[in-house]
């Protein structure tokens, strides 16, 4: 099909970006590669031979010298694992009847909205998340307004515990969920939901046979967007959960700061890439397919 | 219209005319966030002609891997000491025969404290201070001791420690009456149950507690003596304490780096830097302990008869700072990553 000034023309739109990824992407993802497989360096950095300990260190085997048998990392590991689901279906039960209404609107008030929903772009996001110290926080805005309003009598406390790290992570990761769920809400032809209700479908009928089916491939999108960056992030770990909830992204920012342990950090974003590589395969084979072939 | 574009005209000559009537030259601060009073380095401009530029880090290591990694540009850094001791040792640091420069008389020999550079050749020793506790006495009362301070959790009062394996692990080394340099694995290991016990009355591990403290909803924080800038302005309400059992310091000295392009300006400032008055501005804003000998009785009496900013000889004999550990820092970061890890 393809002829070859097609080609040349294709070849001549792809070489920047694969370039771009080879350099900026491909190296980077090497040289962490390579490093996860060499000894550390007393004062960072790494000395060149070979050393198996770090990957042994992740299922908490030791190297007699420095460790103690201690499959701590696993447990952090799955902590955050456990986080990062609760986050997605935490996002998920907000956003979705949010974009189901939102879809609703008038083209005019849907774009204004979704606006909205990126606005804290624009502002750096340490500062946001500080701002949730003052909210959470026994003496803030939350439990001040509680307290006024009535509705409770002691102050509540839930600044450093992991309610608070849940809910700074699902409060940055909500425009992730919400603009794929949308999207694929928006598509949603509404013949099919007037063909139920012909058919004789109650609403919840029609909602959990015609509509959840249809946007399935905007919840694994969202899914996915939000459950990386959940399982990796550690701003809100440190200052919403007050350092006290570790998870797998401190790990590794101690491994390249304080510990100075790069192998280390290394062999550990290895092992996070290669779940979340497994992850979007999954992905792309069973949702991403069936949406191309809709 | 009009008005803005003349504004941007006048604007950008003005930055062309400043850059050239400061032709004396650059100096390239790579310093700790509020870590010297700018109005230090703006008295240095205006006598010597030579422009600043300033860049922050937050750690010790943030710097020394940015160093490693090849940054360059920068002149002067002011690392903690034992993180000059590596960065000498590691070849990053030019000696800048500090000990032969003008006003070198007014630095005080107890901050000489560098294991590799002991005559004080490399670098200039800047400030200094302990970290003690931080705390809001209308919800802690008056505290002494550490004990103190783990005592507030069983009244519903809350605390915190700081983010930081050497300070935190300190504090238990400290308690269980071992060096905070120790590397003996038993040491280590009873700092580690001793922390362990403690985790659940540790509200968090946070460098961020200020506004916290202030409103109360942290009784006490263990935290750095730069809190006395909050404890003069509220002593009513707030205070700052060096427990009884002792506590860790630390200091940090100016070094010039290998690679600095300015290392005329670096001296410069060195010798600006050293006259008594300039070093006692400093610690005006800082509300630290200075090297400088002769800047302390310049200052006023809040902060020279601060047992906490100028703590006694005897006080000051149970403060610990931190060495290098080279690779034994290694069973330091594993227990702290335990202590954060446990549930």
């Amino acid at each position: 099909m393809a002829t070859k000034r097609d080609l040349r023309s294709l070849s001549t739109l792809l070489t920047p970006s694969t370039l771009f990824l080879g350099v900026f992407f491909l190296g980077p993802l090497a040289v962490m590669v390579i490093f996860s497989f060499l000894e550390p360096g007393i004062y960072g950095g790494v000395v060149w031979n070979f050393y198996h300990w770090n990957y042994g260190r992740i299922l908490g085997w030791a190297d007699g010298e420095w460790e103690d048998f201690d499959p701590v990392y696993i447990d952090i590991f799955l902590r955050s694992v456990r986080l990062a689901l609760t986050n997605v279906g935490i996002t998920l039960l907000v956003c979705y009847p949010a974009a189901l209404w939102v879809s609703g609107l008038s083209v005019r008030w849907r774009t204004f909205v979704v606006f909205i929903i990126t606005l804290p772009f624009f502002v750096s996001l340490v500062v946001r998340l500080f701002c949730w110290v003052l909210i959470l926080r026994p003496s803030g805005f939350l439990s001040t307004s509680l307290m006024g309003l009535g509705i409770i009598s002691e102050p509540i406390d839930i600044i450093y515990t992991e309610t608070a790290v849940l809910i700074g992570m699902a409060y940055i990761l909500l425009p992730f969920m919400f603009l794929p769920l949308y999207a694929s809400i928006e598509k949603l032809d509404h013949s099919l939901l007037e063909a139920s209700a012909d058919l004789g479908a109650n609403p919840f009928q029609t909602f959990w046979r015609v509509i959840l089916p249809c946007t399935l491939p905007g919840i694994a999108a969202g899914a996915v967007l939000v459950f990386i960056p959940s399982l990796g992030n550690f701003i809100v770990p440190d200052l919403l959960g007050g350092a006290k909830v570790m998870m797998i992204g401190n790990l590794i920012e101690q491994q390249f700061l304080s510990a100075r342990n790069w192998p280390f950090g290394s062999a550990l974003s290895v092992m996070i890439m290669l779940v979340m590589f497994m992850l979007i395969v999954f992905y792309l084979r069973r949702i991403g397919r069936s949406e191309i072939v809709r | 219209m009009h008005a803005i574009l003349k504004f941007a005209i006048a604007f950008a000559s003005a930055l062309i005319i400043s850059q050239s009537a400061y032709a004396a030259g650059q100096l390239n601060v790579y310093n700790w966030g509020d870590y010297i009073n700018p109005e230090v380095l703006t008295r240095f401009s205006e006598e010597t002609g030579i422009e600043v530029s300033l860049d922050t880090y937050g750690t010790n290591e943030e710097m020394l891997a940015k160093i490693q990694s090849g940054a360059t540009g920068y002149d002067i850094v002011f690392p903690s000491v034992h993180m000059r001791d590596i960065m000498q040792k590691l070849g990053l640091l030019h000696d800048a025969k500090v000990n032969t420069l003008n006003g070198f008389e007014n630095i005080d020999p107890a901050n000489m404290i560098s294991k590799v550079d002991p005559e004080s050749s490399f670098c200039l020793p800047y400030a200094w201070g302990a970290v003690g506790i931080f705390y809001n006495k209308e919800e802690a009362g008056e505290l002494k001791t550490w004990d103190d301070f783990f005592a507030l959790p069983d009244k519903g009062k809350k605390i915190t420690m700081l983010d930081d394996l050497r300070e935190t692990i300190g504090v238990a080394l400290i308690k269980n009456g071992h060096s905070v340099n120790s590397t003996d694995g038993d040491a280590l290991k009873q700092a580690e149950a001793w922390l362990l016990e403690r985790k659940d009355k540790i509200s968090a591990f946070s460098y961020d507690i200020v506004s916290l403290v202030q409103a109360g909803d942290i009784a006490a924080a263990h935290w750095y003596v730069g809190a006395t800038l909050y404890t003069l302005e509220e002593p009513d309400k707030l205070g700052f304490v060096i427990p009884e059992e002792g506590a860790t310091m630390y200091q940090e000295d100016i070094c010039v780096l290998k690679d600095a392009p300015n290392k005329d300006s670096a001296i410069k400032f060195f010798e600006f830097y050293m006259q008594p008055e300039i070093a006692a501005l400093n610690t005006l804003q800082q509300v630290n302990g200075t090297a400088n000998a002769p800047a302390r009785d310049l200052l006023p009496p809040e902060l020279k008869a601060n047992p906490n900013t100028n703590p006694p000889p005897e006080v000051v004999a149970k403060l610990q700072i931190f060495e290098d550990l080279g690779n034994d820092l290694r069973m330091y970061n594993r227990v702290w990553t335990k202590v954060r890890t446990a549930q």
